[in-house]
């Protein structure tokens, strides 16, 4: 068994009087992908944002290498080795390709020389060629699914050991779509990077996953091996779809 | 030489040539105090620019360092007699800390409710500063405060010890621009979200912007004293505020060059207006509020980016099009060949 890097114990979150998560306990292995399925509102976006720090818990604990990093504040756990590239992308879209990248390595500037970052902005490139057509472009001019790339290029260059991906087929084309998580899978492949996923679609995601957490209305409602969820009754008739059991 | 006009770019040495020359230029000495005062209004306004333009926050208040400034250099050396360089040192760093205490309270606004603390703080200052009559004289003001003698006694030197401080702020200022803290604005500037998931550290930013502006406009305040040799708490309220940020504004304000341009801008047009009311008799009081409102109007309407950004523009394009009558031309020729 590898060793678990990330533990949430037992959390609950609230937004005012509204719960919306209920005793979440997840784990994730060094070098899994692990997705997070779930309808709309069923709090995974709100679970993520409790593990990188965007949003306070209520309750509970999250424990990154067996350190308490429950109240830590966002832009310190990306330190730590954790980057999280938010739903919607949020590229700065009035600054360039080439300047959204430095954003993403802006903490290590002070550690790393520059042409170490220039180096590794290289191997970004050529993962993403088409990054590198655009270098100087403005970030808002960049299709949807190239902005996908630039948001996932910008969170690698802050060198992390898990990456969460907030819906990063959202808004995309189905081809574009299943391009952005085969680079996912990829990235874990090349870099050795341990990736949360959030999507909507479980199909493609439980293609690339090695295990998965269903979510329902805050709390988990099934957990197991990617082909386990895959073949769950519940599963297959709330997401995957009757064309799916016929198969 | 070469190497030095690629670094700093042919716009740069254009710059400090203009600057330069211009006291040759003038067939009247007042023309010269007019330099200075744009000097002095160009080094507010390329703090409130990174403040503003880059960073994204507003601040309706810049002319209230801008007096914290001023007064602090003036009642240092003139009640406790020290060197008028202390007084400036002082002048840079107690708006510094005033800035840094400001934006620890209201780092956590945003848009409208920002401005309007700001509005309240300049409010504030200037009623601080006329009440406090023991320190600043109240609304009398003070007199004879030292001038500056570095280079000499004359109009002249100062102007050029004013320019030397504007060249010094638009250096470091346009070096920010490139450099990881630069960046850092921008991104809280678009995104405070996305900024956070990059490991920037929010507050932290805001706070760097505000103290940054608000020595800016402290220097500028500390020279003006000195400059003029006497004081009163009336030109540091939100008058003054409004017309800093009219000038950011007019001039564009993600660019830093733009601050410049719209400040010599406002202040020639102000000249202009003084110089018609000796002409024109209705043409008194608070015209020139009048005029700024209606070129704030203008700009916000016809051209939101400001005068610089969309001069570049419009170069870029006149640029491209040339290139494409070039190629076509070119193919043109090899088609007849």
């Amino acid at each position: 068994m590898d060793k678990t890097i990330l533990r949430v114990q037992n959390l609950t979150a609230h937004y005012g009087p509204v719960q919306v998560l209920h005793d979440i306990n997840l784990n994730i292995a060094e070098g899994e992908i692990v997705s997070l399925l779930g309808a709309n509102g069923a709090g995974k976006t709100t679970l993520l944002n409790c593990i990188c720090g965007l949003h306070t818990a209520t309750t509970g604990r999250v424990e990154w290498n067996d350190q308490d990093i429950t109240l830590l504040p966002a832009e310190r756990v990306v330190r730590l080795g954790m980057a999280h590239v938010p739903e919607r992308r949020q590229i700065f879209s009035t600054l360039s390709v080439e300047d959204n990248l430095w954003l993403g390595a802006s903490y290590r500037l002070s550690k790393v020389s520059r042409k170490e970052i220039l180096r590794e902005m290289d191997e970004i490139y050529q993962r993403f060629p088409i990054l590198a057509q655009r270098k100087w472009q403005l970030g808002g001019t960049l299709s949807g699914g190239q902005q996908q790339m630039l948001a996932i290029g910008r969170a690698l260059l802050s060198r992390p050991k898990l990456l969460l991906l907030d819906e990063p087929s959202l808004g995309l084309a189905p081809l574009i779509a299943k391009e952005i998580l085969q680079i996912v899978q990829q990235i874990r492949s090349e870099w050795k990077t341990t990736i949360l996923l959030v999507e909507q679609n479980a199909r493609a995601a439980l293609a690339i996953s090695d295990r998965a957490y269903v979510l329902s209305t805050g709390t988990v409602m099934l957990e197991g091996t990617a082909a386990e969820i895959a073949r769950d009754s519940r599963v297959q008739s709330a997401y995957l779809g009757e064309a799916h059991t016929k198969l | 030489m070469r190497s030095i006009v690629k670094k700093l770019g042919i716009g740069f040495i254009f710059y400090l040539l203009l600057v330069i020359i211009f006291p040759f230029l003038l067939s009247n000495e007042y023309y010269l105090s007019v330099g200075i005062v744009i000097g002095l209004h160009a080094i507010v306004t390329v703090g409130l620019c990174l403040l503003m333009g880059l960073a994204g926050q507003i601040s309706i208040g810049q002319a209230a360092f801008w007096g914290i400034g001023a007064y602090t250099s003036a009642v240092l050396s003139t009640k406790y007699g020290l060197p008028p360089a202390i007084g400036l040192l002082a002048s840079a760093i107690i708006p510094g800390i005033f800035a840094f205490l400001l934006a620890r309270a209201i780092a956590g606004l945003q848009g409208y409710y920002l401005a309007m603390a700001t509005l309240a703080f300049g409010y504030i200052v200037q009623i601080g500063l006329t009440e406090w009559e023991s320190v600043t004289g109240g609304a009398n003001g003070m007199i004879s405060i030292p001038k500056l003698q570095y280079f000499g006694d004359s109009e002249l030197s100062m102007y050029y010890l004013i320019w030397a401080v504007v060249t010094c702020v638009l250096i470091f200022s346009l070096n920010i621009l490139k450099s990881r803290v630069g960046r850092a604005f921008r991104a809280i500037h678009k995104s405070e979200i996305a900024a956070t998931t990059m490991g920037i550290d929010v507050r932290q930013a805001k706070l760097g912007a505000f103290v940054l502006s608000g020595m800016f406009a402290g220097i500028s305040g500390g020279l003006y004293a000195h400059y003029m040799g006497i004081l009163d708490p009336q030109p540091f309220g939100l008058h003054e505020s409004i017309k800093f940020i009219t000038m950011v504004v007019v001039g564009g304000m993600t660019s830093i060059w733009g601050a410049l341009v719209g400040t010599v801008l406002i202040d020639s047009i102000n000249e202009m207006l003084i110089l018609l009311s000796e002409y024109i008799p209705g043409l008194q009081g608070d015209v020139d509020t009048i005029v700024f409102g209606a070129i704030l109007v203008f700009i916000i309407m016809f051209m939101p980016e400001g005068l610089v950004p969309r001069c570049r523009a419009f170069y870029e394009k006149v640029k491209a099009k040339k290139r494409k009558a070039a190629g076509s031309q070119q193919a043109e020729r090899k088609t007849v060949a």
